[in-house]
């Protein structure tokens, strides 16, 4: 059973999925467009400079942020530079095994940080120290702890997370050599980008699908957001298709939810 | 190196407050984790280590099946974040040693006879470290196994002892893992006496090692006590006194 | 009158001396025996258990499991039934001795996806699970809600001669089938029925190790439905 990489959900099950689904209700009790209990605890890994710790229903995964100094990309001599990636830890399923990052794996992370990357949160040019030769860099790694489905939007709100509460060191030029002032500063933030995931199981688009909604869905759009209401980054995943129609009613979701989970992260965070 | 200012003053207390012959705080919480068949979380001073046991199951390849026994598979990682310097996620040299040796540690306590052409996989993810992290993820798999209801004849406790400024210490930190004289890592089957992890690093004289294994095997009594406490809650909630075998 | 010790107990516990039969999830090192599991530990005239709170399910011939099918070869089915082997489902076990996978389709019978009700034929420590349903009540499960519970749990569930299944499933009026194995199926005729019946499968899932917890239940239901339980 652990060779196949994908959960073979009961015929009796799914039964039960479509039946409350064309009541608009889902198996574990919630409405298309509610979100499971979200829980975010942050700074839970004080050696780092951020960390959050989610819990999204039975998904759980953390964040931890190093910042050191590093030297720029050659093209981007003016920015300081951020790197996301995330891991899907073998703890976290019967499924999941140890070795590099497979192919789903690297779609998390790569998703994960366009849309951070896109929706500019953070100023890379204020993470540099000597343009063109030494910048701070932002690394934002994630441990995926418990696979319970949606793992897109618990990644990215706890890289959000542990960014909005990330202290990062003061650093100085002194005669061209980078010197730690010891003193802490705050990350530059300039946006607060929120993904919303969504799954289309027949003509139905349910928000923050569980693991079961997920080996049952025909396709997925993952979809972030900025406080203007903007789209940053989408991603569509699955072999299923959407309509037009449907989009759309998937970018106004992503808007609405994204405004609700925005008002709630800053909470967690301090940061409103 | 020479350290500049001791790791022990005058008084006999160490850089983080502690005696010699003190544990760091420890924390132990049972079946954190959903989809595992066992878990546990484990903190020993800063270090927090999160620990899940799948299995038996089938082995994948097949090939690799033992037609008598269990595999057990232990695999020992870093987060990125877990370390001073960002740590690249592929696994160094040092992890696979340490899950090597974790492997060894848990082994003799484990009935693997009994259950014939399965694996058992242990993954232990350092969140934090903090000097002594292999004896924390040890000290977590043996809670996680019993968690998982796997047949055990023994848990397996461990804890390190080292030698700082010439003085034998139980549960050495980072600084004196870095900056100490030597270092003893040990596991320790508790109702069996018996050793099954040790490891030295640096140099001890007769009567020091002997001293230096008696002060790590204390120290693995008191973590057992601590691993049987967390057991006992989260199975048969905290009104359960842990008293001595009958 | 019989006297059981009753304690709990972790790996490694000392439970008794050589005097003592060892008789399950116990260990004899020397001359003393040692609990294996977590559980609570029995010493009596029989011998010495620990009754485990946790572990896969391993087979046993006779058992009934509730299975999910998974895959097929040409001459199999390939079943998970929650434990650490697959179960394997002769195609001949459901089509008779003449089966022919040319002029028979495996797939009208079980799809992948199907959950069933199967006993196992035969398991050794060389070969994987062996299954059937050519028994009465066996087969294809058509309808119900699947209740997942730690195979320790299960003679909980089941209770002295049936006696706590039997109290669920009168109060409730559903239908229960439980495998060994910890997948339970309950069928009823309303929803709030099987609600309940939920309910007190986790209940008793979650109270395996108290005492007086048939009476809890028992009180739990009467509470609900309003009616007396005996």
């Amino acid at each position: 059973m652990s060779k196949k990489s994908n959960v073979i959900v009961e015929h009796l099950r799914r039964a039960q999925m479509n039946d409350l689904l064309a009541a608009g209700k889902r198996l574990d009790g919630r409405g298309v467009t509610e979100s499971r209990p979200m829980k975010i605890e942050t700074d839970v890994i004080k050696k780092a400079n951020g960390s959050a710790l989610v819990t999204l229903g039975n998904t759980q995964v953390i964040a931890g942020v190093k910042v050191q100094v590093d030297k720029p990309f050659p093209e981007l001599p003016d920015k300081g530079l951020l790197i996301c990636s995330a891991e899907v830890l073998p703890l976290a399923s019967a499924y999941a095994e140890p070795g590099p990052p497979d192919e789903d794996a690297i779609e998390l992370a790569r998703v994960v940080d366009r849309g951070i990357r896109e929706s500019e949160m953070i100023d890379l040019k204020k993470l540099v120290l000597i343009p063109g030769e030494k910048v701070l860099a932002v690394f934002a790694d994630v441990s995926v702890l418990n696979v319970g489905g949606n793992l897109f939007d618990a990644t990215s709100y706890a890289v959000v997370s542990a960014l909005l509460t990330s202290k990062i060191p003061k650093m100085e030029v002194k005669d061209g050599k980078i010197v730690d002032t010891g003193k802490l500063m705050e990350t530059p933030i300039d946006a607060v980008p929120i993904s919303v995931t969504m799954a289309r199981i027949g003509d139905t688009i349910l928000v923050d699908p569980t693991s079961e909604e997920e080996a049952c869905m025909d396709a997925r759009v993952t979809m972030t957001t900025d406080a203007e209401g903007r789209v940053c980054a989408v991603q569509k995943g699955g072999t299923g298709t959407f309509s037009v129609e449907q989009i759309n009613h998937v970018v106004a979701t992503a808007i609405s939810k994204g405004e609700e989970i925005r008002a709630k992260i800053k909470s967690v965070t301090g940061s409103g | 190196m020479k350290r500049l200012s001791k790791l022990i003053n005058e008084q006999g207390i160490r850089t983080d407050g502690r005696k010699v012959n003190e544990l760091r705080p420890i924390k132990i919480e049972v079946g954190v984790l959903k989809n595992a068949d066992g878990s546990a979380y484990i903190e020993f001073g800063k270090n927090k280590i999160i620990v899940a046991v799948y299995g038996p199951k089938e082995v994948h390849p097949k090939h690799m099946a033992l037609p008598d026994r269990s595999v057990l598979r232990c695999r020992y990682h870093m987060s990125p974040f877990s370390v001073q310097e960002r740590k690249n996620p592929a696994p160094s040299r040092r992890e696979i040693e340490i899950s090597k040796v974790t492997r060894d540690a848990l082994e003799p306590a484990l009935m693997l006879d009994d259950y014939p052409r399965t694996a058992i996989d242990v993954y232990i993810e350092v969140l934090q470290a903090d000097g002594g992290s292999r004896c924390t993820g040890i000290a977590g798999a043996s809670v996680a196994l019993a968690d998982a209801g796997i047949n055990m004849r023994d848990m397996v406790a461990a804890c390190a002892a080292g030698k700082v400024d010439d003085t034998i210490v139980l549960d050495i930190n980072d600084e004196e893992d870095k900056e100490g004289q030597a270092d003893m890592p040990i596991a320790y089957l508790p109702n069996l006496n018996q050793v099954s992890l040790m490891q030295v690093d640096g140099k001890l004289s007769k009567e020091e090692y002997r001293k230096c294994l008696d002060t790590a095997i204390e120290g693995c009594k008191k973590v057992y006590q601590l691993q049987k406490e967390a057991l006992m809650k989260k199975y048969f909630g905290d009104e359960i006194d842990v008293g001595g075998s009958e | 009158m019989q006297e059981i010790k009753r304690r709990y107990v972790v790996p490694g516990d000392l439970i008794g001396d050589g005097n003592v039969r060892p008789v399950s999830n116990v260990v004899r090192i020397g001359d003393k025996i040692f609990a294996t599991r977590v559980g609570i530990a029995e010493v009596s005239r029989e011998g010495a258990r620990v009754i485990p709170l946790s572990g896969v399910y391993i087979p046993k011939v006779g058992d009934l499991v509730i299975g999910k099918i998974i895959d097929h070869s040409a001459m199999a089915w390939e079943v998970n039934i929650n434990s650490c082997f697959p179960g394997h489902l002769p195609a001949q076990d459901v089509f008779g001795r003449e089966f022919s996978s040319a002029r028979d389709d495996m797939t009208a019978k079980f799809r992948v996806g199907d959950m069933i009700a199967c006993k196992i034929a035969a398991f050794d420590r060389s070969r994987d699970p062996l299954l059937t349903v050519a028994d009465k009540d066996l087969g294809k499960i058509p309808k119900g809600e699947i209740v997942r519970i730690s195979p320790t749990r299960v003679p909980r569930l089941i209770g002295k001669r049936g006696s706590m299944i039997q109290t669920i499933e009168q109060s409730t009026k559903c239908g229960i089938i439980i495998g060994q194995n910890g997948i339970t199926v309950v069928s009823g005729p309303t929803p709030d029925g099987i609600l309940l019946a939920v309910k007190a499968i986790k209940m008793v899932e979650e109270e395996a190790h108290t005492a007086n917890l048939t009476q809890r239940v028992k009180d739990m239901l009467q509470s609900v439905t309003g009616e007396k339980i005996e």
